[in-house]
């Protein structure tokens, strides 16, 4: 017994230490939600980050700073000594790349992040269009906190399947896959808003061209990252048979809602290399123009047919467009890899082999219903 | 057959028991980052590796447990007197006591390691060191029955755990893990080696044996145990083949931690750090159980009381980790740790079987002659 109360008080005493590690007190803290990094003017690497101030007396309020340095650590070292609060990464949501730091390389940017314990692998990664200090420090009528809006803009959009999604790791991941590219959400400030434009396609880790945010859904179907979400495609005078309906216009506007949709990928012939890509959609009938006649089952058996073709066509442009700026972006090159016996795949091998490789690109879609007036 | 250890039978512990002292004792520190190490040889084929390894400890703990049934009720220590004699036994008992001196010693400094990297950097590793032999320190005093109770405890509250890799599975690629055995023999013995390190831990056999009521369950219950570990190393190498990409595993240094770092809940934004801190209840039988062993050796040894004994291996323990500061020291450690641990659980059981065989015979053909005398 005597033992035991020995080691009772000898257990109890490292618990007055507590206090003596370093504590955290959110009053204290400068939360970085967000931060930019672009080429600097006169030092290597500008830092632009937006930080939530806690106060629990008034409202608390955000502070938009940009430093210069050579590494981000000594941003974060020159942004401390322009607050009177301590700067913690904790709380980053979003890491925001200039277009023309993106352009030269942003392998280091990722690494560091990846690195830091502190920082989660869930934080947005996208890449800023025009001035990132304009775009940060701007005064917006209906944005109060930049850093949280710019978050729950991509956060949304890519819930909502309308915007591919590029986490630290899943970049982190794609950027040490040898068959695979990178790519990032574009954001650009009109006016008096922020927008997402467009998607960066990467090549190693250099951005070399980016695609139109309506080219989102096709990007998503082909790299089987797309499960359901809104979709509007417009089809041309030559997706159109001639007896789908009287005086056929010139373009048919349509959007629909996937319900369901699976992608097939296989190599079959690993020497040029030769793809054969399915894709299965189901799905329903949002809006059309003109009006076609969706009770009629041979209408909707042309109909279904017409969009295929369409959305094959624009599949294969899109993977045309991504080979001629030679960045894999879909992930063939993993197909590749997976499928080929002894291929020791590098990045470099893959991009030689990327350039002539063929995809056989067939459509089915599936028309289940429209809406609930016909 | 000399010195067999008497035992009373309120000391003993039922044969079940063993289950949770063996899963308890393999799973410590290594899980924490043996992706990397094993994925450098033998690429995405490494949870090939991780099964080869697991067949290895079966094998292995056949041979154990096949060795203590020849002596009845007693363990590696008096085993190891018996057969090779005073000496040399002596000599390869303190060789076994300083393993599990080191084992002790790698744990410890691992984890306190990874309390520094994740969670707090400026910690010193003094405090935490005391802190951790002082918890030790009070479950040895408790005696084998308290410290087999903190392993039952740290299996059972840690089960949820594993349920919690299916998170990461949403970002997994299938195609990672293809084409299947790409790796050639050599590289995948050679992952299955580096899971040396990781694996260890169910040598404690050779120590706990005489304290199992019902021995002839012990066999039933150690294979379920090491089968159990196995499961748990393989699942979380193909999570981690599929979360992780090639590159991208070689440089995590803490795949599992990591893997867990993608998770957040409402009420938890950063689950790693729940899973750093909750680690010490699974290092702790690790921590208490080799001690022991180090403890029953040591009475073979030299007359030493256990709190004698305790106070004076956790010196030399503390002292340890304040000489050992840097990342690359804890490698070193590791590495030689894997190596001699190689040697001492994977390949001398088998030679010892083989000793203990011989030995038998010898003896039995003596005793006949010296009937026929």
């Amino acid at each position: 017994m005597k033992n035991f109360r020995f080691f009772l008080i000898l257990l109890f005493l490292p618990s007055m230490l507590v206090g003596c590690v370093e504590t955290n007190i959110l009053d204290k803290l400068g939360l970085v939600t967000l931060v930019g990094y672009d080429v600097g003017t006169e030092e290597k690497m500008a830092t632009t980050s937006a930080i939530r101030e806690v106060n629990p007396e008034f409202q608390s309020n955000v502070e938009v700073i940009t430093t210069e340095n050579e590494t981000s650590k000594g941003n974060r070292m020159k942004t401390n000594r322009k607050l009177s609060k301590k700067v913690v990464v904790g709380q980053m949501r979003v890491i925001l790349f200039g277009e023309e730091l993106a352009k030269d390389d942003i392998q280091h940017y990722i690494d560091a992040h990846l690195e830091n314990e502190s920082v989660s692998n869930s934080v947005y990664l996208a890449v800023v269009e025009g001035e990132m200090t304009e775009l940060l420090e701007y005064e917006y009528k209906n944005i109060d906190d930049i850093g949280q809006h710019i978050y729950r803009l991509l956060e949304q959009n890519i819930k909502q399947e309308n915007m591919i999604s590029a986490t630290l790791h899943e970049t982190g991941h794609d950027l040490y896959t040898a068959g695979e590219d990178i790519f990032m959400p574009i954001i650009k400030k009109e006016e008096e808003v922020v927008e997402l434009s467009g998607i960066a396609l990467f090549k190693n880790s250099k951005m070399v061209s980016k695609i139109p945010p309506e080219d989102t859904f096709y990007v998503k179907l082909i790299a089987e990252r797309f499960k359901t979400g809104t979709f509007e495609t417009i089809l041309q005078k030559e997706d159109i048979p001639d007896n789908l309906m009287k005086n056929t216009p010139n373009e048919i506007p349509i959007a629909f809602d996937t319900i369901h949709s699976k992608r097939e990928l296989k190599l079959v012939n690993p020497n040029t290399p030769e793809f054969d890509l399915k894709v299965k959609i189901k799905s329903r009938i949002t809006e059309i123009y003109p009006d076609v006649n969706l009770g009629d089952p041979k209408t909707v058996a042309i109909l279904q047919k017409a969009i295929s073709k369409n959305l094959s066509r624009e599949i294969s442009r899109v993977i045309a467009y991504s080979q001629s700026v030679d960045s894999d972006i879909f992930a063939f090159g993993e197909k590749f890899r997976s499928s080929v016996r002894g291929s020791n795949l590098t990045k470099e091998k893959w991009h030689e082999l990327y350039k002539d490789m063929k995809v056989n690109v067939e459509v089915d879609f599936v028309i289940l219903r429209s809406g609930v007036f016909e | 057959m000399i010195n067999p250890i008497k035992i009373s039978p309120k000391e003993m512990i039922n044969a079940y028991l063993l289950f949770f002292v063996i899963h308890s004792m393999q799973i410590g520190v290594g899980i924490h980052g043996f992706q990397r190490i094993v994925y450098q040889d033998a690429r995405h084929d490494a949870w090939i590796s991780v099964l080869l390894a697991g067949l290895a400890t079966h094998i292995v703990a056949f041979c154990m447990i096949k060795t203590l049934e020849v002596y009845g009720s007693n363990d590696l220590y008096g085993i190891q007197q018996d057969v090779y004699g005073k000496w040399i036994g002596n000599f390869l008992n303190a060789i076994y006591i300083l393993y599990c001196f080191v084992a002790f010693f790698a744990v410890l400094r691992n984890y306190i390691e990874v309390i520094q990297a994740w969670i707090f950097p400026g910690i010193s590793t003094w405090f935490l060191s005391i802190t951790l032999l002082l918890i030790v320190i009070y479950a040895f005093t408790g005696g084998l029955r308290v410290m087999v109770g903190v392993s039952f405890f740290s299996v059972v509250f840690a089960l949820w755990i594993l349920p919690i890799i299916i998170f990461p599975i949403k970002y997994g690629t299938v195609e990672s893990l293809f084409p299947m055995l790409e790796a050639n023999i050599s590289s995948l013995l050679k992952g299955a080696h580096s899971m040396t390190f990781t694996i260890i831990g169910f040598e404690i056999l050779n120590v706990i044996y005489p304290y199992i009521k019902d021995k002839k369950n012990a066999s039933k219950y150690t294979h379920l145990a090491l089968l159990a570990t196995t499961f748990v190393y393989v699942s979380l190498m193909l999570v981690s083949i599929s979360y992780y990409s090639e590159g991208n595993l070689l440089k995590t240094i803490w795949a599992t931690l990591t893997l867990f770092s993608f998770i957040s809940f409402p009420f938890i934004e950063r689950f790693e750090f729940v899973a750093v801190v909750f680690w010490m209840l699974i290092i702790l039988p690790n921590l208490c159980l080799y001690l022991w062993a180090a403890y029953r050796g040591t009475t073979r040894l030299v007359k030493v009381s256990g709190t004698k004994f305790v106070w004076i291996f956790s010196l030399f323990i503390f002292i340890g980790t304040l000489l050992v500061q840097t990342r690359i020291q804890i490698n070193t450690i590791n590495n030689q740790l894997g190596k001699m641990a190689f040697y001492i659980v994977f390949v001398y059981p088998i030679f010892l079987y083989m000793m203990t065989i011989l030995k038998k015979k010898l003896t039995s053909q003596k005793e006949q002659k010296d009937e026929e005398l």
